[in-house]
Parts: structure tokens; C-alpha cells; sequence
């Protein structure tokens, strides 16, 4: 058994194919709209993207997912699946969310199968969950023996690595840039895993306006790099 | 504990017409049912104090039988003022019966200085049930003239149809450095919404109305998408309550006209 520092690696590496490479969640219309141009205005998008819509989304759903599994109780992994899918008020990003659930619920349990992931994933067949990566990394996290605080970790990095590197592609900015720009968001990311092991169970799916708007927006944009 | 303001409203359909029963307590009232110039039975919901203070709670319940048909409006703002010990609450439930039809537009709520408030909404549909409704959330009035005095709002309306979640709408509004930047409220002070959900609110509803609304408003800040099982959403972000107040009322209009067949509503209450 390794210290499971390489299917962390493995997980959260830029080619593993967990469809985050296809959706923008949203980014994508604030750069035809001219509201991020560049490395700056990318970057504080990023830190409110990582601050509001990570802290009490989809990192909050991954520890209370986490939470529910330590308790042996991985029915709670319901209750997330449909307030993650129920509070995503735009269709796009609510579908990109369930795809790549879906998707990665089927990968994982091909690479680190688990009980809870396997019940997950027959939910998610059956229609009776929806499916989304959140839930899933936190089956598989949990599984692994990773501690909650370095998986929440984890998963938000990854989750601003892959946006970072859909800003290289969409924006675009240099990949030098892109690395910095990663680079100064970690002290932010360990402050949201405090936020979000701060938060209560009622905080889950709190939306930001803007953001839902920018992703409503991506249904209309004529010119399309990402699904969402 | 007892309620600030309690509130039950049952309206059932008898021999093809709308009837209303039902009681309030404390600070909330009701008028008599008023019956529009389109047949469409209206009710008007009353505060009797100047407005919602620490600790307050209210409580409200509407049922809709099964084919009853119902509009409900307010007679002025929710004005909530200083919490320093407890936040206000609000909570209230609705039922919507098969093939019943609630329009539910209060006016806008008005958030002042230290104001925390708690809003839960909670909508059970039946089959084919029917529900309009919007609201709008603004920050009040302040000694300085800075716009975000109030400490927070927490607004959730969660939709459930035949007993399946279907919408959660969950708002959390925090002034800090970041709430007026963008992904939050881009520089705007109010935020604005209508949510719908009918059996025929298709996608491609979603889209007719997106193109009618950009007509009229081509230069508001605003979304629309569609839910799953017959829903749509629109998030309005703008510094006006005017503003958002005449779009709430022009898709209201559309909706009304697309799958009601009928026209402008027209409330008395101004």
C-alpha cells in the first residue's frame, strides 16, 4: 500500500480524462464578454470562483460526501448527489457536472474500486442519484485512507489546475503565467479547506448571481471552445 | 414558541370557482379574496407592523386543492432592520395539489443595516400542478449612503415535484470585499428572480422567452435556463428595483399568455 501520494498524483494529473478538459463552468462567457482578458483579471475570477463557488459547492459536497462515508452511512451520498444537481440553476453546467460524474464514476471504479463507489455508481445507473466528481473523489479519497483535510485539498487544486489550463487554451495566457497564477492561489486553497470544514451542512449549493448568469450566457454564445 | 406571524391560506375549487378559507395571528394578515378583471382570485398579503425586527419569526402555509387557481401578492415591501441577537426567520410552506395553479409575487424584500435574515420557501408539487413566482432582494437605505449595511441573507426555495427535489435555489448574500465583484453581483445592488414551473415550460419556451425578454431589456444584466421536468429560472442583476419590477412583470405577462391564456395581471393594490 502506498502513502496514497501517487493516486493523488494519478487523480489529479491534467491528462487523467475526467472530462474537465471540455467545460468552463461559466468562464468561458465573462472571456467573450471581455470581463477577463488576461493573467489579472483571470486570476481574481479564479480566487472569487475558488472562494464562493468551490468553498460551498462542490469542496463543501466533498467533505460532507467524505463525512458520510466515515459515518458508514453512504446514503447521505443521495442527499448531496440531488442538492449539487438541484442548486445548479444552469443546464450546461448542471449536465457537464452529471456527464462527468457519471464518467468518472465509472472510471474510478474501473482503477479503485470501492463499496461506496460501487453503490454510488449503481445509484447513478438506476437514476437514482445524478452523479457528479465530487462525490465520486470523495468515495475514492475515502477509500484510499487520505485524510479529509489534504483530499479537500486536493481536489480544489485539482480543480483550479484544470480551469487554469482552459484559461491557457481560451483566454489566451502563457503557460508560465498560468503556473504562477496556480502557484499564488495555494495559501487561498488551504484557506477554503478551512472554510469550507467551518461550514454546516445547510450552507450546501449557495450560488453566486453573476456566475449563474455567465453560465446561463453559455447556452447563447455563438462561438464555442467548452461545453459549458 | 410562538410565531411573530402565522398564517394559513387553503383555497378549493367548488362547482368551477375558487374558494378561500383560512386564519392568521401576530403581525400577518390576509384581505378578502378580490377577484380580478380576468376571473383570476387574487389575495393580498398584510404586515401590520412598520416591519421585521430581531428575533422575529414568521410562518406561513398555503394549500392549493386539487384544480384551485390562485394569485397572491403583497400590499407593500418586507422591510427587515437590525438583528443584534437573532436573525429573522421566515418560513413558508405550499402545497400545490394536481392541476392547480399558484402565482406567488411578493414584493421586493428590503435589507437594512446589522439585518440578518432567514428565508426557507418550500414548494410541493403534485402532477401537472402549476407555480409562478419572483423575488427580489435589495439592500435598504443607509445613514452613509453605503449601499451593503445589512450582515447577511440566506434565501432558499426548494421545489419538489410528486416528492423528487427539483429546484433548490439557495442565495447566500454576505457583504464583503467581493460581493459587488465579478461572479457575484458584477456591481450591481439588487438581485432578482422568477422562477416557473408548468408542464409545458419546455426548453424551447426557455429559449422564446430569453429572445422576447433580450428584446425588451436588451441591456440588463440577466439569465434564463430550464430545469429538468418542466422548470425555468431567470436571475436578474440590476440597481434598480424598478427595473427589475417591470422584467419580473414582462415575463409574468409572457408566461401568463404562453401557458395560461391569459393576460397582463392586473393587482389592486397601487
Amino acid at each position: 500500500m502506498t502513502n496514497g501520494l501517487m493516486p493523488l498524483l494519478q487523480l489529479s494529473d491534467s491528462q487523467f480524462p475526467s472530462g474537465a478538459f471540455s467545460h468552463s463552468f461559466g468562464f468561458e462567457t465573462y472571456i467573450q464578454e471581455d470581463v477577463v482578458t488576461g493573467t489579472e483579471s483571470f486570476k481574481q475570477a479564479l480566487l472569487v470562483f475558488l472562494k464562493k463557488q468551490l468553498v460551498f459547492n462542490d469542496g463543501l459536497a466533498c467533505r460532507l460526501a467524505y463525512e458520510s462515508m466515515e459515518r458508514d452511512s453512504p446514503e447521505g451520498l443521495l442527499d448531496i448527489d440531488h442538492v449539487l444537481f438541484a442548486t445548479c440553476v444552469a443546464r450546461e453546467t448542471r449536465e457537464g457536472n452529471r456527464k462527468m460524474g457519471e464518467r468518472l464514476a465509472k472510471l474510478c471504479m474501473e482503477l479503485y474500486p470501492s463499496p461506496d463507489l460501487s453503490e454510488y455508481l449503481s445509484w447513478i445507473k438506476k437514476k437514482q442519484a445524478y452523479g457528479h466528481p465530487a462525490v465520486v473523489l470523495a468515495a475514492v479519497y475515502h477509500s484510499l485512507g487520505i485524510p479529509k483535510e489534504s483530499a479537500l485539498e486536493t481536489f480544489l487544486f485539482t480543480n483550479l489546475s484544470s480551469l487554469v489550463q482552459n484559461a491557457v487554451r481560451g483566454i489566451p495566457i502563457g503557460q508560465t503565467a498560468g503556473q504562477k497564477i496556480l502557484l499564488d492561489l495555494q495559501p487561498y486553497v488551504i484557506v477554503a479547506v478551512e472554510s469550507i470544514m467551518g461550514l454546516c451542512p445547510d450552507d450546501l449549493g449557495a450560488g453566486s448571481p453573476g456566475l449563474e448568469i455567465a453560465q446561463m450566457h453559455h447556452e447563447r454564445l455563438n462561438v464555442r471552445l467548452f461545453m459549458s | 414558541m410562538r410565531e411573530t406571524g402565522l398564517l394559513s391560506l387553503e383555497a378549493k375549487k367548488r362547482h368551477a370557482r375558487t374558494k378561500i378559507h383560512g386564519y392568521y395571528e401576530g403581525a400577518f394578515k390576509f384581505t378578502r379574496p378580490v377577484r380580478l378583471d380576468d376571473d383570476s382570485l387574487s389575495v393580498y398579503l398584510i404586515h401590520v407592523g412598520g416591519g421585521y425586527v430581531d428575533g422575529d419569526t414568521y410562518e406561513s402555509t398555503i394549500t392549493l386543492g386539487e384544480g384551485a387557481e390562485l394569485a397572491v401578492t403583497s400590499q407593500a415591501s418586507t422591510k427587515v432592520y437590525k438583528t443584534p441577537s437573532r436573525p429573522v426567520e421566515q418560513h413558508t410552506n405550499i402545497q400545490l395539489a394536481a392541476d392547480s395553479v399558484l402565482e406567488y409575487f411578493l414584493d421586493p424584500l428590503i435589507l437594512y443595516e446589522g439585518a440578518r435574515f432567514i428565508q426557507n420557501t418550500t414548494i410541493e408539487l403534485e402532477s401537472d400542478a402549476v407555480f409562478f413566482y419572483s423575488d427580489i432582494i435589495t439592500p435598504g437605505w443607509s445613514e452613509d449612503g453605503v449601499n451593503f449595511r445589512y450582515d447577511w441573507v440566506r434565501n432558499k426555495l426548494k421545489v419538489y415535484q410528486n416528492g423528487k427535489l427539483v429546484l433548490f435555489d439557495h442565495l447566500l448574500l454576505e457583504p464583503d470585499e467581493e460581493l459587488e465583484g465579478v461572479l457575484q453581483l458584477e456591481g450591481h445592488t439588487h438581485v432578482g428572480s422568477f422562477v416557473l414551473f408548468h408542464p409545458n415550460a419546455t426548453r424551447e419556451l426557455a429559449e422564446r422567452l430569453y429572445e422576447n425578454v433580450y428584446e425588451s431589456f436588451p441591456d440588463v444584466r440577466l439569465g434564463i435556463s430550464d430545469m429538468e421536468d418542466g422548470g425555468i429560472v431567470v436571475r436578474i442583476l440590476s440597481d434598480r428595483t424598478q427595473t427589475i419590477e417591470r422584467i419580473i412583470s414582462h415575463i409574468h405577462t409572457f408566461a401568463r399568455g404562453e401557458l395560461l391564456d391569459k393576460g397582463e395581471i392586473s393587482w389592486r393594490k397601487y
